[in-house]
């Protein structure tokens, strides 16, 4: 299977010496891959890197062939994603927010953006400013945002975060249909883990910022009533070794 | 790429509020100038100004002030004020470069400088028309407005790095006003020395205004400048393509 993301290698260490450490990882196009670990794992810090936010110490991650340290305009052409918390300009309108992305891309017009906004039921607010909005709301536009350019690889940090009940199922039909039509990979950390069972085809677990194992979803119910059991006896694992 | 981003900075910088707020203070500081010239003109008898010179006048008063101050507010809030509140995530999630984004804030900030001080003179002119009358020199006025942006975007660049430097806001503001303040006292005190502190070439656009140009001077001050812009520019990128956000 051609590689959507390769991760080589990857070490970052704050002053505190938390962090992640040699992390190598693959997730192949059109998988849907799940990164779970508990807070301060290492999820947010590995994703941040993968989005160029962050630097490493050491190591690289390619999307697509391309290296994001070296080729970043490249490796970011067909990425969309949301990292930590949604942080639209709050001075701004969901209209303006998601305006403002679409000037770095030849295939978004004003349909692309209504159509990205009545996705996540956000079109009806598009002339609001965001600083009248929830958290529930902040995250919409945020999923509206990442799926703007129509990517190939969308990077999802929390993509559930502040949502409603509902909302959470919209937001996974949403992406199971999209990853169905259109063959895109998803890279989505959550700590709903019933919910990247549900979810992901393919699952990594990061336990203080080194992975423990990647497998395949249906592999891992094969031997575990949930996934929740294979989390919690992977840890208990380390923990006692 | 850059161009998008150039765009949307215009576009940020068009919806803050500030830039109403220095619109109007900038007119209030125009009117209120040219009514105490007028009064002084009209009433004492004294011409303390012509026409040409009103608007000379009140650049060497706004140079050192509202216009820094806001160049000052900016800057801050399109570099500190972004990795502050997160913002700057939107932006730098996208295909395009660090460098990219920094050139396309450096020169919002320019384009900012530049419609700034085209309003002031504007607007200084306008008033000029109703105060006192000697003859109107429109090239002059242009001149010292055009000369006055250099030292005005060296000193952008020197708050651009500052901001790099400094995590928040409030901090990043209050040390460039503090190291702005230091740079004009220094230069008071130490005339001697006043090249290496570049806010006082802040009112180098008289160079071109006597009967004697001084080619050697101009181009002494303008190679200061440009040497000053490309290290703080230089200094302002590499901190901020380094940034953990």
């Amino acid at each position: 299977m051609d590689k959507a993301i390769v991760i080589e290698n990857l070490t970052k260490r704050y002053k505190n010496n938390r962090g992640i450490s040699g992390i190598h990882l693959e997730v192949g196009k059109g998988e849907i891959f799940g990164f779970l670990g508990p807070n301060g794992a290492g999820k947010t810090t590995a994703m941040k890197i993968m989005t160029g936010l962050m630097k490493p110490d050491d190591g690289d991650v390619k999307i697509n062939g391309f290296s994001i340290l070296n080729q970043y305009e490249q490796a970011m052409a067909n990425v969309g994603c949301i990292i930590e918390h949604v942080t639209p300009y709050p001075y701004l309108t969901a209209y303006e927010n998601m305006k403002m992305c679409a000037r770095y891309y030849d295939n978004v017009d004003e349909k692309r953006i209504d159509e990205c906004l009545e996705m996540t039921g956000m079109l009806r607010f598009k002339k609001e400013r965001i600083k009248n909005y929830s958290l529930g709301m902040r995250q919409r536009l945020g999923i509206s945002l990442a799926f703007l350019s129509d990517p190939a690889i969308l990077i999802l940090d929390e993509p559930l975060n502040g949502l409603d009940v509902e909302g959470m199922v919209e937001i996974r039909k949403l992406i199971l249909e999209t990853a169905e039509k259109k063959g895109t990979t998803f890279f989505i950390s959550s700590h709903l883990i019933h919910d990247v069972e549900l979810t992901c085809n393919k699952v990594g677990l990061i336990y203080n910022g080194k992975l423990l194992g990647v497998d395949s979803t249906e592999d891992i119910l094969k031997n575990y009533s949930s996934l929740e059991n294979y989390y919690l006896s992977e840890v208990d694992e380390v923990e006692h070794a | 790429m850059l161009k998008a981003a150039y765009l949307n900075e215009l576009f940020k910088i068009s919806k803050k509020k500030k830039i109403m707020v220095a619109a109007i203070l900038s007119i209030a500081a125009i009117l209120i100038g040219g009514l105490i010239v007028s009064s002084v003109n009209n009433f004492i008898g004294i011409n303390l100004t012509g026409k040409s010179e009103f608007s000379i006048m009140v650049l060497s008063v706004l140079c050192y002030t509202l216009i820094p101050l806001f160049t000052m507010f900016v800057c801050v809030d399109m570099f500190t004020g972004e990795l502050a509140d997160h913002t700057i995530k939107q932006t730098l999630t996208r295909p395009v470069s660090r460098l990219k984004i920094f050139s396309a804030k450096t020169l919002a900030a320019a384009t900012f400088i530049l419609a700034n001080l085209l309003f002031v003179m504007i607007v200084s002119i306008l008033v000029s028309f109703v105060i006192g009358a000697t003859s109107l020199s429109l090239w002059k006025v242009l001149l010292a407005y055009i000369a006055e942006f250099f030292p005005l975007m060296v000193f952008a660049l020197l708050v651009i790095f500052i901001s790099n430097i400094m995590h928040g806001t409030p901090s990043a503001f209050l040390i460039s006003l503090v190291l702005y303040l230091a740079f004009l006292a220094f230069s008071a005190v130490f005339g001697d020395y006043d090249s290496f502190f570049f806010t006082s070439l802040f009112d180098w656009y008289t160079l071109f205004l006597g009967s004697y140009i001084n080619f050697y001077k101009i181009f002494r001050v303008l190679l200061i400048l440009i040497g000053c812009g490309m290290m703080f520019f230089a200094a302002g990128y590499y901190l901020y393509d380094r940034r953990d956000v």
